[in-house]
This record gives C-alpha cells, structure tokens and sequence, in this order.
C-alpha cells in the first residue's frame, strides 16, 4: 500500500522544522503532514550553527523580517521553553578608526527603525563586560538579540506541531530519491523507506535545495555553500556574558560578497562573534569562504578567528577548546532566502538560502510559507523573498 | 606565553604504556631516534602505573608477577636514549606530524613513522546514583590509589565486569581500604568458556592464580552474576544496593539489598582510545569483544594510513601482555622499513597467539545487554551536559537513532570529554538496541581539549 500524505517537506534543519511547525498550527489538525530527512534531524547546517537570533537594522525590508521572527522566538520561549533561550543582547565592538564610526551608525539606525539600542563609552563597556579588552573605548549594545540552541529548537517545535496535529509524522534517516510526476503537477515523492503520494512538497534542503530541484527537472537553483569554522570552549565560564560582535560582521556577512560563489580560489574572511552559551562554554565564531561542499576545517582562518576573539576577549586564551568544526551557510545569490512556491511546479514550494540567519529567520519563514500554502494574508510582504524571481 | 617548538625523530610513539615502551625500546636500541609522548607524569601507562616521583608502590608485594615484567621495562626504558615526553598531550596529527601541549607550550613532533599506542579508557554503564561523589570507576580508582597513593575510603564495593576488577580489588586491600563486595556481572558459566584463554596461557594462568591467593588473603569473595543496581547518599554515597542479574545482565530485583559503603568502583570493561587513529583516518571496525571500534591493523601492526602503525589496547581491548607483543611487531616492522632489517616471524606469532588468548578470555566479559536496564528514566547518562535517559530516549524517538542523532537530539556527548564517557552506552540506552553497533564517532580538532594559545602557538607542520 502506498503511503499518502497532504504535504511532505523534505529537509528537517530549522528551516523545514518551523515549516511544518507552522503549517500543523495554521492548517486543520487532520491534515497528514510528513517530514523527512536524509540524516538526523537538524543534523546539517542547523545544527553546526550558532544560534544567534539576530535583529539587523541596516535595511527596513530586513529588519521588519528579522524582528518579526525574533518575536516568534520570544513566544515560543514563553510557551514551551527547552532550547537554552538567553535574552542576552549583542554587544558590537570595534577596534579600527573606521569601524569605531560605524559604532553610532549603528546605533541610529536602530533608532531610526523605533527600536532602541545603546552607544556605551569606555567605562560603561567596562562595567557591562568587565572581561573585554581594556584599550576598547566605545561599543554599541543592543538588547534585543538573543541566544538559542538550535538543535533543541527543532524537537521544541516538531514536539509542539505533533500536539497540535496528530497526524505528521517526523522520519529522520528517510533520504528523498526521486519524484513522480503526473502531468505538470506531482504526483508522489520517492524516498530510501518507500514512496509517498503527495501532490504538495517544500523543499527545505539548505544548500542542497539545488540538488532537490534538479532532482525534479528543474533548473539549480542560485544557492551556493559558504562554509564556517567554529570553535567550542570547556564549560570553565566564559569571560563575557554578552554575545560579542565585530560591528563590522554586519558588512561581512550580509553586504555586497566580494567573491563569486563559484569561483574556488576564495581564501575567505572573519568577522568575530563570540557566544556565551548558558552551560559556561563560549562558541567562537565565525568566517566564511566559498569553497564547495568542503567540510575540513580551514586551519587559518581557524586561528585568525581565535587571534581576533581573544583581542576583544583576552581571558580566552586560555580557555580550553574542546571542538572545532565546519558548517554549511547555505547563501542565495542575491543574498534573500527563497520563500513561496515555484511557479513552474505546480505544488512544489521553495524554503531555503538563508546563509548566516536561517536561525533568526526559521519561524518567520515556516510562517510565511504556510500562511502562503494556507492561502491566508502574510504576517510581512513575501515579495521579496518569492523564489519565482529566478524563474527564467 | 606559548611559544613554538619544532622536534624531529625517526619515530614518534603516542602513549608510554606496555605497547609504547616495548617499541620504543627495542626501536632506540636499534639506533633509531625515537621520541615517546605520554599525558601522564611517569611512563607505565595504565597497568605499570609508577608513583610521583617514581617512588616504589609502598605495599610491595601488592603487585602482580606480570609487573615485574614491568619494572624490567621501566628500567629498560630509562637506560636507552628514548625521549619521554611526559604530561605531554597530543591534540592533532597528521601522518609524520603530532602537534601536542606540553607545560604550556605547543610543540610539533615531525616523525617518519607515527606509533598510535593510547591504550583504552573505562566503559561506563549509569546506573542510578553512579554520579554521586565516591562512586568512580574502577580505573579512576587504581589511578587514585597505585598513582597517587591515595586512600579514597574505608568500605569499598567493587562491581563491574572484565579482569580489570582484580588489580582494582588488590590495589584496595593492599592500601587497608575493606573491600564489602566484589561483583562480577558475568555468570560463573560465560566465565567458564573464558578459561581456554588463561589456562593455555603460562604468564595468564600465573597472574590468576596470584590474584585468587590475594583475594582469599584478604576474605574477599568475588561473586558471580551480581552486580550495583544503585547508590545512594547524603550528598557522597553511603549506601549501595546491590544484587543479582541474569545471563544477559538484566537485574532480578526480588535479590537486591543493601550494603553500607563509602567508595564505590564501578568498572565494566574498557573502551579503545581510537581518536587520534580516526583523526588520522585510520580505519576502524567494531567488535563487541574488544571494547567497541578499534583501529584495523594487518600483521604487522599497519594501520590503513601509510606511516602510520597501532599496537595495544587502541587495536581492541587485549591487556598487557598483547600490547607487549604488538610493541614488539611495530619496532619490527618499522626496523624493516627504516633499516631494511628482516623482521623475526617469531613475533608476529607471539603477539597473533596473545591476541587469540585475550579474546577468549574477554569474550566472557563482553558488554552484557541487559545492563542496560539498571537506568531509570530519571538517571542522569551524560554527566557533562547533565542528561538524563529519557531526555535521550525523547531525543532517539525523534531526531533518530544514530547516536549523532541522539546527541543533537538532547547535547548529550557535546561536553569536555566528547562521548568518551558516555558514548559507548548511550546508543544502546536511548534507541534501545543493544546490540547495534554504534556509529563511529566524528574526531575533529583538537583531539584532546588544549588552549586557544596552544592552538595558536602551533607550529605549522
Ligand atoms: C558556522 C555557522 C554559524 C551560524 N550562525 C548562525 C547564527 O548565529 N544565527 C543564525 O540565524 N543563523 C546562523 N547560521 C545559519 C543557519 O545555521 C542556517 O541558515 C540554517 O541552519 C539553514 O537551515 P536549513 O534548514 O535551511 O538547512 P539545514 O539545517 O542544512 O537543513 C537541510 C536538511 O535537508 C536535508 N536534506 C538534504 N537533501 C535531502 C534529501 N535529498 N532528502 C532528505 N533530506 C535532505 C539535510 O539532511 C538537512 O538536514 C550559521 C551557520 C553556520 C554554518
Ligand atoms: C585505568 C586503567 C587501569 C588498568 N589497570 C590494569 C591492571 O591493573 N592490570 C592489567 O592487567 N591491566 C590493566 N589495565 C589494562 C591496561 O591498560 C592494558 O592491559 C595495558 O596497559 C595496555 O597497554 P597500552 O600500551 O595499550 O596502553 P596504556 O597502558 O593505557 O598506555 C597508554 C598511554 O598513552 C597515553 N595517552 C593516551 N592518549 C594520549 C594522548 N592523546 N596524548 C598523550 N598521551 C596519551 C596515556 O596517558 C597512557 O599512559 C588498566 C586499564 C585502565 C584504563
């Protein structure tokens, strides 16, 4: 017998957990919802990130979706609770003329956007974070981020979608293969534990969505690998409690990138986070560099992420490292995740690309989507984020 | 301040235990440079384990006949122009290199051969209370006593399984400590079908009849097929119940009782270190017998990584006496390479005939399933991230089985000692399926938790 399904999501990172957590709470609770993933759950990227919940005030489209699913996070948080939430603030640090300028900036952009954030001077910085550098004169601190663990936040949600719809079903260890195709519209999706008929799908595969969509006929879509190194410290307490950022990550990360995703020869680049996890370890992030679906660690950029962190923070020298590793950000080419349906497929939706914020930006994205499959007004505009945009 | 540090051999041999001291000594007598790296204070390893200082253990008498074995070794080993590098960790390598911490400062050892010699580590199995201060394993506890001379109590229990729980009783009466209960998981039965491996074996069948002279000595009675259900206290342990168990370990709690102790050394068999080998990319393959993955190595002590050789208990839990004689394969084999000396067939038959008798004998000590049953839902599994077996059995149902899946599932495993604890149990406790191999775990760098200075002291290689 055949496995039906109304919706099959493929991909269970944060991205494909908050889709169906959405979707079981937005659709009726009878629906047959089944999420499948080639390996464990947030298994992948999502669970090599880390997991800053990130406002950025540099764009109003950005920050309006940024805010937004921050917002989801704090609900969720009240709610259930079980994925390390810390209401920890950013903490931006500067050390060039330059950068020091843009300390201000940043600050008024927040401001600009009806939020507010804080320009500290030495002494204030001093007594926020006594463990930083003591030459630093002037930060920016903005309390509205904060921390999660993201693997924990990805049973958190499936947990909660299963209360709310009885009827999905989570099959880790369950690789797609292949679909079938009735006429222009899907038919069913066939996996390594048999086939399911379904006539909807959501691909939310991270940097593999452009393997998925060729698997079903399409074109690849613009979606490249952008790897990250990072470090975990012992759990001997950190020497900051407040996540720490270079002010200029906001450049490196989501401005303009200076190499094209396909070359191979991107030697990569740094910007410093460091993260105080709620256990007394400290994750040290974080760089990027385009090179493929290479996952062994770039042992110079490793150290020039150790030498920047323990310039801000000193007291991590000697901090012991118990781990390091590469994760995958998956970076769409225009820089903005693909969220909605793929015109040419009737039935096929598109979640993925998020790069460095598919954490932040999990929730809002399962709401968008499903309020997109549900066919009810979106919470913020999705037309930015329409993956139709590629369609040729 | 770390500074960098560069060092050349022919040969760098990681661990300064049986395996690593026989190769090293007969490699440094043939002339060849050899620099030896161990974590600990003393060469010895686990099994010759020498005080601070190298003082003589002071209840002489209190070892073994096999130790006297180790003394000539030790001695040996002090005589040749080896160099012992000792509180030395090694936390990366690659073939040729070993990047290690030693006082402070990162040093890189460049070698022509690498010698993977790192022994093994005990298996934990939690049950409840086995996190309470006094309870500790049966290795950590020969540590604190036969290494550091401490006396860690007045009333000791010890249960587990495997021979490793008679040096652990010895050392406790050797130092006045009262052993209340010696318990062997395993049935008088298995035990039976293990005395083809000691009796077809002169220095085995020694060493057995000396540990039952020592225990009879001290009125310690081991009992067969028993076992710790729990422990219990006031903040350390003061009580532990104890009972029997089934022929695949499963406790029959209509025997339990309980028995007023104040140590506890829980001790069920060992696990090989094979991380520096996976970090290598030598190859691995479980066998239940031997404590779990162990590297694979061909006749002569080759891993699957050119330049790269293994010997002792990082090729499947064997004891002394293999680790010995697959020291001795290593140094033949790298003697034939380096120097173009035939190497002696002897050897090679020698450390194959130890291996065969380790085996059978252990085979009777392999992981009994049932064990597994002393958890309740509530008992913590792992002790760094402070999980317990239902957050894992919660984390199995959803995010899978693999024990990768389990770990991301609940962070079990993500602490300090990544798994080495907990690891070998927690498959089998969280999926429930004791005997599914578990998944070879990922090593990255570092292989041991060193500082970011060391890290970034390192010298390039
Ligand atoms: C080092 C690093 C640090 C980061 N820090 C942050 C941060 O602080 N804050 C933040 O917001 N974001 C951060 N990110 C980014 C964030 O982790 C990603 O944007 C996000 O995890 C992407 O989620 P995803 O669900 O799209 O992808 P994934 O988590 O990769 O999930 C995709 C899933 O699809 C599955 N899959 C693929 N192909 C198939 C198939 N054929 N069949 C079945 N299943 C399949 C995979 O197994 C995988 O589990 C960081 C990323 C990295 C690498
Ligand atoms: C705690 C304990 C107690 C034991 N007691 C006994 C006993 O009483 N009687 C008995 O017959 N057998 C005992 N054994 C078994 C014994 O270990 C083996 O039979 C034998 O010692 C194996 O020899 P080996 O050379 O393989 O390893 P080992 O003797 O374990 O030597 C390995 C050495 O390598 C070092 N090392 C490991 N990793 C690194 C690294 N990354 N960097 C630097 N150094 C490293 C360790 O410090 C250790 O000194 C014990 C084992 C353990 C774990």
């Amino acid at each position: 017998m055949v496995e039906t399904a109304d919706l099959v999501v493929v991909g269970g990172g944060i991205v494909g957990c908050s889709v169906v957590h959405q979707l079981a709470r937005l659709l009726p609770n009878t629906t047959r919802i089944v999420l499948v993933d080639r390996g464990p759950i947030a298994g992948a990227t999502s669970g090599s990130s880390m997991g800053h919940l990130m406002v950025t005030p540099d764009d109003a489209a950005a920050y309006a979706l940024t805010i937004a699913s921050v917002r989801l996070w704090r609900d969720l948080q009240q709610r259930r609770g079980g994925f390390h939430y810390q209401a920890t603030g950013a903490l931006y640090l500067a050390d060039t003329d330059a950068d020091v300028a843009m300390l201000p900036v940043l600050r008024d952009q927040f401001v600009a956007r009806g939020d507010s954030a804080e320009l500290l001077d030495a002494r204030q910085l001093r007594d926020l974070e006594p463990g930083l550098a003591p030459d630093l004169q002037a930060a920016t601190f903005y309390p509205g981020d904060a921390v999660v663990l993201p693997m924990l936040a990805c049973g958190v949600m499936l947990r909660e979608a299963q209360a709310a719809c009885p009827g999905l079903v989570v099959r880790p260890d369950c690789a797609v293969l292949g679909f079938d195709r009735d006429g222009d519209r899907l038919a069913a999706v066939r996996t390594a534990q048999g086939t399911i008929a379904t006539r909807t799908v959501v691909n939310a595969t991270g940097v593999w969505a452009p393997d998925l969509a060729e698997l079903l006929g399409q074109p690849r879509l613009p979606i490249f690998p952008r790897a990250g190194n990072l470090a975990i410290t012992g759990h001997h307490g950190t020497p900051v409690r407040t996540q720490l950022l270079e002010v200029s990550y906001l450049r490196f990360a989501h401005g303009a990138a200076a190499v094209d995703p396909t070359r191979t020869d991107d030697r990569g680049g740094h910007a410093v986070n460091v993260q105080p996890q709620s256990n007394g370890s400290c994750l040290i992030g974080s760089t990027r560099q385009f090179r493929g679906m290479d996952r062994t660690l770039n042992r110079e950029l490793l150290h020039r992420s150790l030498l920047r962190a323990q310039r801000y923070a000193p007291g991590l020298a000697a901090a012991p490292i118990v781990r390091t590793w590469v994760g995958l950000r998956p970076y769409a080419i225009d820089k903005q995740p693909l969220i909605g349906p793929w015109p040419p497929v009737p039935g096929l939706w598109i979640a993925a690309g998020h790069e460095g914020l598919g954490i932040t930006l999990g929730p809002i994205t399962g709401r968008l989507l499903a309020q997109q499959i549900a066919g009810v007004p979106c919470d913020v505009d999705p037309t930015p984020y329409l993956p139709a945009r590629f369609c040729a | 301040m770390t500074d960098a540090r560069v060092l050349d051999a022919d040969v760098g041999v990681v661990g300064a235990g049986p395996a690593g001291m026989v190769a090293s000594a007969r490699l440094a007598a043939a002339g060849l440079s050899v620099v030896v790296l161990d974590e600990g204070q003393r060469a010895g390893g686990q099994i010759f384990r020498q005080l601070p200082g190298g003082a003589p253990h002071p209840a002489r008498g209190a070892e073994p006949p096999s130790h006297a074995r180790g003394d000539t070794l030790l001695a040996a080993f002090a005589d040749r122009d080896v160099t012992l590098r000792r509180g030395a960790t090694v936390w990366d390598a690659r073939p040729g290199r070993l990047w290690f911490e030693q006082d402070g400062a990162s040093w890189l050892l460049r070698c022509r051969r690498i010698v993977l010699a790192p022994g093994a580590y005990d298996r934990c199995v939690p049950f409840p209370g086995w996190t309470l201060p006094g309870v500790v394993t049966a290795g950590a506890l020969q540590v604190m006593v036969r290494g550091f001379g401490v006396v860690p109590g007045q009333r000791a229990l010890v249960a587990g399984s495997g021979p490793l729980l008679l040096p652990t009783v010895t050392a406790l009466t050797g130092a006045g400590v009262e052993v209340v209960a010696a318990l062997e998981a395993s049935s008088r039965w298995r035990a039976l079908r293990a005395l083809g491996g000691v009796l077809g074996n002169g220095g085995r069948r020694r060493e057995a009849a000396w540990y039952a002279r020592r225990l009879l000595g001290a009125g310690v009675r081991l009992r067969w097929g028993w076992t710790v259900f729990a422990c219990e206290g006031d903040g350390r342990v003061q009580r532990a119940v104890i009972g029997k168990v089934d022929r695949d370990g499963r406790p029959r709690r209509d025997t339990a009782r309980t028995i007023e102790v104040d140590v506890v050394g829980a001790g069920f068999g060992l696990v090989p270190s094979i991380e520096l080998g996976l970090r290598l990319g030598c190859a691995a393959r479980f066998v239940a017998a031997r404590g779990g993955h162990c590297l694979v190595v061909d006749g002569a002590q080759r891993t699957s990584v050119p330049e790269v050789l293994a010997a002792g208990e990082i090729c499947g839990v064997g004891g002394a006496e293999v680790a010995m004689a697959e020291g001795d394969v290593v140094a033949g084999t790298i003697l034939h390479e380096l120097r173009g000396i035939a190497p002696p067939a002897a050897a090679g038959r020698r450390a194959a005939a130890e291996r065969r008798a380790a085996d059978r004998l252990l085979a009777a000590f392999a992981p009994l399933p049932g064990l597994h049953e002393l958890a309740t839902p509530a008992t913590i599994v792992c002790r760094c991230e402070d999980v317990t077996l239902q957050q894992a059995r919660d984390a199995a149902a959803l995010h899978g089985t693999s024990a990768r899946a389990i770990k991301l599932g609940c962070r079990a495993g993500m602490g300090p000692c990544q798994a080495r604890i907990c690891g070998p149990s927690l498959q089998a406790l969280a999926a429930g399926r004791p005997d599914q191999p578990m998944d070879l775990p990922v090593v990255q760098l570092p292989v041991r938790p060193v500082t970011t200075a060391t890290i970034l002291a390192a010298p390039a290689g």
